[in-house]
């Protein structure tokens, strides 16, 4: 099953396709774009605030809000591995899973699936706790501060002060998934989900090509909301 | 193979966000101080008594935004943030700044503008004081607009004398 089984097959001039070529397309271009933008995003909102940077925590917010939108958009428009109803499967999928019933496939496996939605809530949370912290009279607020009362301002900024160590709880957690999976199980869920590409056996399916117009509609949906709400959301409240 | 490119690429990842953590508190602005020694007391009671002067200015404000304010209690969180603001005096004894390597806000400018620091410092006394006289008045209205004068002073010295980069 794993690559130091085989032989070393040549790939072949068109990878993806079914057949005889092990490298398939697994992850698409934009999905990687936004699970390394995360990577560097959650230490670099911990760093600023951590240090008083504070338009550079905010500016870092309101990206991260972006990408979390395009993302939750992408699971619905994006490629077969990126779309929630490829590898969001009930609790009998991840049993089958856990007893290795499951095959091999590309993308997310049913535990994988739970680990995608607990970061992303994790992180829509502080996001959205965030853009309605702070206090005008002390320093730096989230744009969305005046529109709510003093004392829900203060205990959003509390949940949001305190939540960072679920957040680091579960990036604990990822990566140690990680590691288990190339450790234990010789499985490399890193390469992937930085070239793309996996080396699969030979008639596994992989994944399609990326639909850039539907890309196009979901980043622009996506842009104009974060900065919708970086203006301060003007029309609510 | 693919596990130790896999365990070099978590390490990296870990290992970034350790050295993120690590150095830039009291350097973000580019100065390279080291503190003089361990963190004196004062900071830890000087930012407590902030947090405790933000406590009881969010009080009277909460009060406000309520259907009927109670002008009692307004009045005693302003006797309150009156004590703490008297309190300031002895929160900054030299050589306690960031530039001097400290986990604090207070900049270096507090100790070379000493008129203007005690000004400062005299604005919110005053604020707070003349609150407690119009909460117990019972003028809504006038304790909104004092509240504007309380925040005015808040605003002006952490312009001029806490660090902020926003």
């Amino acid at each position: 099953m794993t690559a130091s089984q085989t032989a070393p097959v040549e790939p072949a001039s068109k990878p993806g396709l079914a057949g005889t070529d092990p490298y398939v397309r697994v992850w698409d271009l934009p999905v990687r774009l936004t699970h390394w933008s995360f990577a560097f995003l959650v230490p670099a909102l911990w760093w600023s605030a951590e240090n008083s940077e504070w338009a550079l925590h905010k500016r870092f917010g309101v990206t991260l809000l972006g990408l979390l939108i395009f993302r939750i958009l992408w699971g619905f428009l994006g490629t077969r591995t990126a779309r929630f109803a490829s590898f969001v499967k009930g609790p009998a999928a991840v049993l089958a899973y856990l007893k290795g019933q499951w095959g091999e496939r590309v993308g997310h496996s049913p535990i994988g699936a739970l680990s995608v939605l607990g970061l992303l809530t994790v992180m829509l949370v502080q996001v959205g706790t965030g853009l309605f912290s702070g206090d005008p009279y002390d320093g730096a607020t989230g744009p969305l501060n005046a529109l709510v009362k003093v004392s829900t301002a203060a205990a959003l900024t509390e949940w949001h002060e305190w939540f960072y160590w679920v957040i680091l709880g579960f990036v604990a957690l990822h990566l140690s998934a990680i590691m288990f999976y190339a450790g234990v199980k010789q499985n490399d869920l890193l390469g992937p989900m930085v070239s793309g590409r996996k080396l699969v056996t030979p008639g596994t399916q992989g994944n399609e090509m990326t639909p850039w117009v539907r890309f196009a509609i979901a980043a622009v949906i996506a842009v104009s909301v974060a900065a919708w709400v970086a203006f301060e959301a003007p029309g609510l409240g | 193979m693919a596990f130790s490119k896999v365990i070099s690429g978590v390490a990296l990842a870990a290992l970034t966000m350790v050295l993120a953590a690590c150095g830039g508190e009291a350097t973000s602005e580019g100065e390279t101080a080291v503190a003089a020694g361990p963190e004196p007391e004062v900071i830890d009671a000087r930012q407590a008594n902030f947090k405790a002067i933000g406590k009881s200015c969010k009080a009277i404000r909460t009060q406000l935004e309520g259907a009927s304010p109670d002008t009692a209690a307004i009045a005693a969180a302003a006797t309150d943030l009156n004590g703490y603001a008297l309190l300031m005096d002895e929160h900054f004894p030299e050589g306690t700044s960031v530039e001097d390597g400290y986990d604090t806000e207070a900049l270096a400018v507090i100790w070379e503008k000493t008129d203007e620091f005690t000004e400062a410092k005299a604005r919110l006394v005053q604020a707070s004081a003349d609150m407690i006289t119009i909460a117990e008045a019972g003028d809504v209205a006038a304790i909104g607009d004092q509240v504007g004068a309380i925040g005015g002073s808040c605003k002006n010295c952490h312009d001029n004398f806490r660090l902020d980069t926003d």
